[in-house]
C-alpha cells in the first residue's frame, strides 16, 4: 500500500484524464463461447446430379472470378469434350440447380457450351509424358471410349482407340444430327483428345477387322461400343417395304451425308432423342412429319428442349397411339394401321404401361415409317468369359467385367443411354484400369476410395478430387449437397435466366446448320453470376461484415478466410447468414 | 485604451482580447449582454469565432466540451438557473480537464424568480472541479477573464470569472483594454496536451474501473493545488505586463488590525469605504477580499487572519443547514491556527436575492462585531424581517 | 445482379477492433462497423451514454481506431456540433463528426441537444441505432419501445402502451437535408448511405436499426434476420429523406405480415393474436402515411 500522503510510484503511468492509448484486442472475448464456428464447404447440387462428375460449381466460380483459363482447365479436368456436351447434354445438372426455388435454374448447359467453345479456340494441350509402360485398347470412339482414353492419357498410359466407322465419334457422330452438333465442333473436339499421343484407328471393328486376341498385347482393354442395333417395333407387314425403317439407320445415313428421299408423308415411332433426331432430320429432308408415341408427353424420355424444338420446327405428334401394321403397295409404303393406347398400371421402370384401348383403331397416311423405339448392343466380339446380362455387360462401378483385363462401358453396360453417362462411364472405366494396372505392376495401391471421390453420395467420380485439385480450396469439405435449405435466400436477388437463341422457325428444308446459338457473352456473365455457389465459400465476405466481433480475417493467400477464436464470441450470425450453407457451427469442448 | 463599460462588456472584451475560437452559448439575465456583445463581436469580425447559438446552458457548457476536446480555446457564460443546467457538464468538463472558460454572473436561485445577485449559484457548483474566481471590479473583471485563459490552459483545469448581477454586469466603468500585442505576449494560441485528432486517434473518457478512478482524481487534486502556485505566478505576469494585480486573496489595511471584514464581490468595495473611514478615526480595522475560492487559498487566508482578534465573514449566500460559505470555508482554515492566534470568527448571511448591502450595513456588522462577547449563532441573518 | 457481391461494396478500412465488449450477436457493433468503413478513418465519434459506452472498452482501451469522445447521456448533438466547430477553428473543415447514440439518447433524454443540432443545421452526422429499450442499463423502456413490448420496466401485465416515437418524422420538420433509415441486414444500402451523408454538408441523420438478443430476448444468430424481417415486415422501412421533403425508399419491401416477426421475439410473447393485428394495423397505418409522404415528394 503506497503511503498516505504521497501517492505511490509503481510506474502504472495513469494519465490525468482518461485517454484510451490501446485497442480492446487484450480481452479475449472467444472465452465466453460455447459454440463456434467453422468453414465447411459442402457439395452443390449440380455437381451431384452430373454424370460426368463435373466440378459445375467449381467452373462457375472460377468464372465468376474472371479466372476463364483456370475455369476451362477444371471443367476439361472432367469432361474431355465440353463443347460438345454443352450442346447436346440432357444438363440433370440444372434440374438440381437450387436457384429453381428462388427464379430458374442456372443456364449451366450455355455456360458449360460457351466455355467449352473458349477452350476450343486454345492451343490443343501437349501430349504428357509417358509415364506408364503399360498399353490400353479401347474399342469404340464414342463419349465412353474417348473419356476412358483421355483420362488415361492425361496419366500417362499409351492407348489406342479402335473404331468401326470411318470417323471417329461414335453415335456422337453417327446418331446426333449436324443441327445439335457440327461436324467441325466434334472434329476439333476428338482432334484435341487425340493430340494427348491417343491413337485413333478407325475402319477397325473389333471381332470383324480385327481378331480379340489381337489385343493381346495391351495391357487392359475398355470396351464401349455402344447400342447400334434397332428394336424390332414388330409392325405387321413391314418386311413388304423398304420404307419401315430403324431410326438409327436413317440417321447414320443422313449423319453420313446422305439424303434419302422419304416422301410427303412420315411417321416417326418413339418419343426418345433417337426419335426427335429422326423426326427432325426427315422435316428437313422435305417431309411432314408426326411423332407417334405409345405413352404421353410426360413420359417421353427425349430431352424437354429437344421436342421443344421439335414442335416448334412443325412436327407433329400423336400420343398414346402405337403402329399395328403396314399398307404397302407395289412395295411402296402407303400407310399404317395403328392402335390407340391409354394408360394402365405402372410398369418395372415406374412409368405408367400402355395398354391398347378398345375400338381404338386408327390409320395414317405414311410414305415412311422411321422406329425409334430404343436400341440394343452388340456384344458378340467379347471374349466368352464376359458375363452378359440384360442384354448388357456385367461389370462393377469401375466397369470392370467379370473377365481380367477387360473393362466394359458406355452404352454397353447398364446405364442410362446419354452422352454424359458414357463420359462419366469412360472416366469410371480410366479409374479402374489406373488402380488396375497399377496393383498388377505390384505398386500398393488401396482401392480407389469411391466414396470420397464421388460428388455428394450418388455423384459420379471426380478426377480432380482423385489428384487433389481444387483451385476452390475448399474448406474442409463435407460430402453432403447442399439443397435449398441449406441457403439463405435473402441474400439473392431474383435475376431471370438467359435462355439460348434459336435459329427462327421457318422453312428449314435442307439445313442442317446449328440452330442454337447459345448465348451473348452478356447472357453468359449473367449466368455466371446467377450460380450461387450453393454450400462453397465463394470469399463473398458477408460472414466478415456481420461477424459483430470482428473475428474474421482474409487469408493472406487469398484463399477465403481465418477465424480468430481468441475474440470469436459464437455468436453464429456468420454461418446464420452464410448464403450458401458454407459454415457450420458446433458445441465447444468442455 | 480605456473605456467606459458594463462589467457584461469586461467580459466580452476580456474574450476577445483572449482570441477565444469557439463561443457558445445561451441567453439568461443578467449575463445576456456578454454573449450579445460577443456576437456582435463575431458578427463584425472583431473577434473570428464559431459562435454555436446553443438551445440551452446545457448544451452550451457540451459544446464548449467538444471543441476545448477539440484543442481550441472556448468560452461561455451564464447565470443561476442555466449554471444549474450545466452541473453535470461542468464534472465533464474539470474531470476531462479541459481548460474552458466561463463567466458566471451572481444570480440568485429561483424560486420564487429571482434575477438579482446572489453567490449561491456559483457556489452550488464549488465540487465541480471548477477553479471559481470573484471579480470586484470590471477592470479585475477584464483582466481575469484574459487571465483566467492562461491559468486554465497552464494546468488544465476550467475557470469560472464570476462577477455581480447588476452591480458589475450592468455597471458602467471606465475599463483600461490592454492592447492585443500585449494579450498576445501573455497568452499565445492554446497547444493542447491531448485532443481529438484522426492521425492521433484515442479515445476520451471510457469507462474507469475503481483500481485507476482514484489516481485521476488525484491528479486533478494536485492540479488544484498547483493553481495555488500558478494563479498568483499568473497575475503577476500579468502585473508586469499592465500594472494591475489583484492575487488569490487580497489583504487591505491589514496591518496591525484587531477585527478583519472578509469579503469577495462587489461587496468589498462597499468595505474598503467602511474600512478607511473606520481607520482614519483610529480603529485597527481591515479587509481580506478573497478572489480564489477554488482552490481556496487556505494558508493565504490563515496568515492573513491569524492574529487578528475578530474576523467577521460576509456571504451573500447560504448552505441551508449549514452556513454561509465563506465563512464556514474560513473557519475551516483557521481550525490549524492556534488557539492563542485564532480569532473569533463571526458569520454574516446578507444581501440574499440582490438585498442591498449599504455601508451603514457593514458599519452595523463591525460595531456588532466588535462589541459581541461571541456569535450568537453560527450564520447571523443581516437584516430579516418577517 | 442476381447476388451481393459484399466484397466488392465494401471499404476496406477496418476501423473496429476485436475484443470489444458487445453482447455476442448485437448488432451495434455490427453497425458501427459498416459506419466507420463507410466513413473512413478522417472521422470522429461523439458517444453520449449508450451500449456502446461499454462496448468501446474500458479505459485505457478503445475499440475504434478513430478518435472517441465519451460523452454525458444527453450531450450527442451538442458535443458533436462542439467538436465540429473546435475543428472548424484550426481549418479542418474535412473530417466527419458523427454522435452515436442509442435510442435513449436520442429519442428520450438527448431529443433537445439533437434538435437544437438540427435546428442550427450543425455539419455532423447523427447516427441512432436503435435497440428499442434502455439496454445497456438493462432493458428498460423508451420512447422508441414498441406498443405491447415487454421490458423491466412494461412487465407483461402492463406492457408498452405507446407506440414508438416517429424520430424520423421528428427530424424531419427540421428540414435537415438529409435523414436516412439503414438496417444491418442491408450493409450495401447502409453504406450507400452513409457515404452519401458524408458528401452532405448540414447535419445528417441515420437511424439503423439494432435487434438485441438479450433484450428483445431472441438468439444470438437471429440478429441479421430480424433486420431483415423488420424491413420485409414494413416495421422498419428503409428510405431516404431530402431537406425534409423527397421522400424515397431505398430497397425493395415486400409485405410480409408482421406476426411471425413479433412471434419470434419473446418479448412479445404474452401478446394476443388481436394485439399482434393491431400491430399489423399500425405498421399498415404508417406504411400508407410514409406512401403518401414518397407520392408527394416525387
Amino acid at each position: 500500500m503506497s503511503d498516505i500522503t504521497e501517492p505511490g510510484r509503481s510506474g502504472r503511468n495513469i494519465p490525468p484524464i482518461a485517454i484510451s492509448r490501446m485497442t480492446t484486442e487484450v480481452n479475449l472475448t472467444g472465452s465466453w463461447k460455447y459454440i463456434r464456428p467453422r468453414y465447411e464447404d459442402r457439395v452443390a447440387p449440380c455437381n451431384a446430379n452430373c454424370p460426368v462428375g463435373i466440378d459445375i460449381e467449381g467452373y462457375l466460380y472460377l468464372l465468376g472470378q474472371g479466372r476463364t483459363e483456370e475455369a476451362a482447365s477444371l471443367l476439361l479436368e472432367e469432361n474431355p469434350m465440353p463443347a460438345v456436351t454443352g450442346r447436346v447434354c440432357h444438363h440433370p445438372c440444372e434440374d438440381g440447380c437450387n436457384r429453381a426455388n428462388l427464379d430458374e435454374p442456372v443456364a449451366i448447359h450455355s455456360v458449360e457450351r460457351r466455355l467449352g467453345d473458349i477452350a476450343l479456340a486454345s492451343p490443343p494441350p501437349a501430349a504428357p509424358d509417358p509415364a506408364r509402360d503399360e498399353k490400353v485398347a479401347v474399342i469404340g470412339s464414342g463419349p465412353a471410349g474417348l473419356a476412358c482414353a483421355y483420362h488415361l492419357a492425361r496419366i500417362g498410359y499409351r492407348v489406342t482407340v479402335f473404331e468401326a466407322a470411318p470417323e471417329a465419334g461414335g453415335m456422337l457422330r453417327l446418331g446426333i444430327p449436324e443441327y445439335r452438333l457440327p461436324r467441325a465442333i466434334l472434329d476439333r473436339q476428338i482432334d484435341r483428345i487425340a493430340a494427348l499421343g491417343i491413337e485413333i484407328r478407325c475402319s477397325t471393328a473389333v471381332g470383324r477387322d480385327l481378331p480379340w486376341s489381337e489385343l493381346d498385347t495391351f495391357d487392359a482393354v475398355f470396351a464401349a461400343p455402344g447400342a447400334h442395333v434397332g428394336k424390332d417395333a414388330r409392325i405387321d407387314g413391314a418386311s413388304d417395304t423398304r420404307m419401315v425403317r430403324p431410326g438409327l439407320e436413317f440417321l447414320k445415313e443422313v449423319n453420313a451425308g446422305g439424303r434419302p428421299v422419304l416422301g410427303d408423308h412420315v411417321v416417326v415411332v418413339g418419343g426418345g432423342n433417337t426419335a426427335m433426331d429422326c423426326a427432325r432430320s426427315a422435316l428437313r429432308l422435305g417431309s411432314e412429319v408426326t411423332v407417334l408415341y405409345r405413352r404421353t408427353p410426360l413420359e417421353m424420355p427425349a430431352i424437354p428442349q429437344e421436342v421443344k424444338e421439335a414442335k416448334l420446327e412443325g412436327v407433329g405428334f400423336r400420343f398414346l397411339a402405337t403402329p399395328t401394321a403396314a399398307r404397302a403397295k407395289d412395295g411402296s409404303l402407303v400407310g399404317i394401321e395403328c392402335q390407340q393406347m391409354e394408360l394402365g398400371p405402372p410398369d418395372e421402370s415406374g412409368r405408367r404401361r400402355p395398354v391398347p384401348q378398345e375400338e381404338g383403331r386408327f390409320s395414317m397416311i405414311a410414305d415412311c415409317v422411321l422406329t425409334a423405339i430404343g436400341e440394343d448392343c452388340d456384344l458378340e466380339f467379347l471374349p466368352e468369359g464376359v458375363e452378359i446380362s440384360g442384354g448388357v455387360a456385367a461389370v462393377d462401378e469401375l466397369c470392370e467385367s467379370t473377365t481380367a483385363r477387360v473393362f466394359v462401358g458406355g452404352d454397353a453396360a447398364d446405364l442410362p443411354r446419354s452422352v454424359a453417362d458414357a463420359l462419366g462411364s469412360g472416366k469410371r472405366a480410366a479409374i479402374g484400369i489406373d488402380h488396375w494396372l497399377r496393383e498388377r505392376s505390384g505398386e500398393e495401391v488401396a482401392p480407389p476410395d469411391l466414396a470420397a471421390l464421388r460428388f455428394g453420395p450418388g455423384g459420379n467420380l471426380s478426377i480432380a478430387r482423385e489428384r487433389g485439385i481444387d483451385p476452390l480450396h475448399r474448406a474442409s469439405p463435407v460430402n453432403e449437397v447442399a439443397g435449398w435449405d441449406a441457403m439463405n435466400p435473402a441474400h439473392f436477388e431474383q435475376a431471370p435466366r438467359h435462355e439460348d437463341h434459336f435459329h427462327a422457325a421457318g422453312d428449314l428444308t435442307a439445313t442442317f446448320g446449328e440452330v442454337n446459338f447459345g448465348l451473348s457473352e452478356r447472357e453468359f456473365r449473367d449466368e455466371v453470376d446467377r450460380c450461387m455457389n450453393c454450400g462453397v465459400c465463394n470469399r463473398c465476405e458477408l460472414c466478415l461484415i456481420f461477424c459483430p466481433d470482428m473475428a474474421i480475417h482474409r487469408r493472406d493467400d487469398g484463399e477465403g478466410f481465418e477465424i480468430d477464436l481468441r475474440y470469436c464470441k459464437g455468436c453464429g450470425l456468420c454461418a446464420a447468414e452464410c448464403p450458401r450453407g458454407a459454415m457450420a457451427m458446433s458445441r465447444e469442448e468442455s | 485604451m480605456k473605456k467606459v463599460m458594463i462589467g457584461n462588456h469586461a467580459v466580452s472584451w476580456g474574450v476577445q482580447r483572449s482570441r477565444v475560437e469557439v463561443i457558445s452559448a445561451y441567453p439568461i439575465t443578467p449575463q445576456t449582454q456578454i454573449v450579445e456583445e460577443l456576437s456582435d463581436m463575431c458578427a463584425d469580425g472583431r473577434l473570428p469565432a464559431r459562435y454555436i447559438k446553443v438551445e440551452s446552458e446545457h448544451s452550451a457548457m457540451a459544446a464548449c466540451i467538444g471543441a476545448s476536446a477539440a484543442g481550441v480555446r472556448t468560452f461561455t457564460a451564464t447565470s443561476a438557473q442555466g449554471l444549474a443546467l450545466m452541473h453535470e457538464l461542468l464534472h465533464w468538463a474539470a474531470g476531462g480537464r479541459l481548460p474552458i472558460v466561463m463567466a458566471d454572473v451572481n444570480r440568485a436561485m429561483a424560486p420564487g424568480w429571482n434575477i438579482w445577485t446572489d453567490q449561491n449559484d456559483s457556489l452550488s457548483q464549488r465540487d465541480t472541479g471548477w477553479i471559481q474566481l470573484y471579480c470586484e471590479t470590471n477592470q479585475e473583471v477584464f483582466d481575469t477573464t484574459v487571465q483566467a485563459f492562461r491559468l486554465a490552459e497552464q494546468i488544465n483545469l476550467p475557470v469560472m470569472i464570476i462577477l455581480d448581477a447588476f452591480f458589475l454586469s450592468h455597471t458602467s466603468e471606465p475599463v483600461d483594454l490592454t492592447d492585443q500585442e500585449i494579450v498576445d505576449e501573455f497568452l499565445p494560441q492554446r497547444v493542447a496536451q491531448y485532443k481529438l485528432d484522426p492521425s492521433d486517434p484515442h479515445a476520451f473518457g471510457a469507462l474507469v474501473r475503481p483500481d485507476a478512478y482514484m489516481e485521476m482524481r488525484w491528479q486533478q487534486q494536485e492540479a488544484m493545488r498547483d493553481t495555488l502556485r500558478v494563479m498568483p505566478e499568473v497575475d503577476e505576469a500579468w502585473g508586469a505586463l499592465t500594472g494591475r494585480r489583484y492575487g488569490a486573496i487580497e489583504e487591505y489595511r491589514t496591518e496591525d488590525a484587531e477585527l478583519l471584514l472578509v469579503t469577495s464581490g462587489t461587496i468589498t468595495s462597499t468595505a474598503r469605504h467602511v474600512v478607511d473611514a473606520r481607520r482614519s478615526s483610529g480603529e485597527k480595522i481591515g479587509l481580506v477580499k478573497i478572489k480564489m475560492f477554488r482552490p481556496f487559498p487556505t494558508a493565504l487566508l490563515r496568515s492573513a487572519l491569524a492574529g487578528a482578534d475578530r474576523v467577521a465573514v460576509l456571504d451573500r449566500n447560504i448552505s441551508p443547514g449549514h452556513g454561509g460559505i465563506f465563512a464556514e470555508e474560513t473557519r475551516s482554515a483557521l481550525y490549524d491556527v492556534p488557539l492563542e492566534d485564532r480569532p473569533t470568527l463571526f458569520g454574516y448571511v446578507l444581501g440574499l436575492g440582490g438585498r442591498d448591502v449599504t455601508p451603514s450595513v457593514i458599519e452595523a456588522i463591525v460595531d456588532r462585531t466588535r462589541e459581541a462577547e461571541a456569535p450568537e449563532r453560527q450564520d447571523l441573518w443581516v437584516g430579516v424581517e418577517l | 445482379m442476381s447476388q451481393t457481391i459484399i466484397k466488392d461494396l465494401m471499404p476496406k478500412d477496418e476501423l473496429l477492433a476485436s475484443g470489444h465488449l458487445a453482447c455476442p450477436g448485437c448488432a451495434a457493433p455490427v453497425a458501427m462497423n459498416l459506419v466507420l468503413k463507410a466513413l473512413g478513418p478522417q472521422t470522429v465519434v461523439t458517444l453520449p451514454a449508450c451500449c456502446w459506452s461499454i462496448i468501446a472498452g474500458p479505459w485505457p482501451q478503445s475499440s475504434l481506431r478513430v478518435p472517441l469522445f465519451h460523452t454525458a447521456f444527453e450531450t450527442g448533438g451538442a458535443v458533436a456540433s462542439g467538436i465540429k466547430a473546435g475543428l472548424a477553428a484550426r481549418g479542418d473543415t474535412e473530417t466527419t463528426v458523427i454522435a452515436w447514440a442509442g435510442d435513449g439518447g436520442t429519442f428520450d433524454i438527448g431529443l433537445q441537444a439533437l434538435s437544437g443540432a438540427a435546428e442550427r443545421n450543425e455539419d455532423i452526422i447523427y447516427f441512432c441505432y436503435d435497440n428499442e429499450a434502455y439496454m445497456n442499463t438493462g432493458i428498460q423502456r423508451s420512447s422508441a419501445t414498441p406498443w405491447g413490448a415487454w421490458t423491466t420496466t412494461t412487465p407483461t401485465g402492463e406492457p408498452e402502451a405507446t407506440p414508438k416515437k416517429d424520430m424520423v418524422s421528428i427530424l424531419a420538420a427540421h428540414g435537415i437535408p438529409y435523414i436516412a433509415t439503414a438496417s444491418v441486414a442491408y450493409p450495401v444500402d447502409l453504406v450507400e448511405k452513409v457515404k452519401r451523408a458524408r458528401t452532405i454538408r448540414g447535419t445528417r441523420f441515420i437511424h439503423i436499426l439494432a435487434p438485441c438478443p438479450p433484450g428483445w430476448k431472441t438468439q444470438n444468430d437471429e440478429t441479421i434476420d430480424l433486420a431483415r424481417q423488420a424491413v420485409q415486415t414494413r416495421v422498419f422501412p428503409l428510405f431516404e429523406v431530402e431537406n425534409g421533403r423527397n421522400w424515397r425508399l431505398t430497397v425493395d419491401h415486400a409485405d410480409e405480415p408482421v406476426a411471425p416477426y413479433i412471434r419470434r421475439q419473446a418479448r412479445f410473447k404474452h401478446l394476443t393474436d388481436e394485439q399482434v393485428e393491431r400491430i399489423q394495423a399500425d405498421v399498415d397505418d404508417r406504411w400508407e402515411r410514409l406512401q403518401r409522404r414518397i407520392d408527394c415528394g416525387t
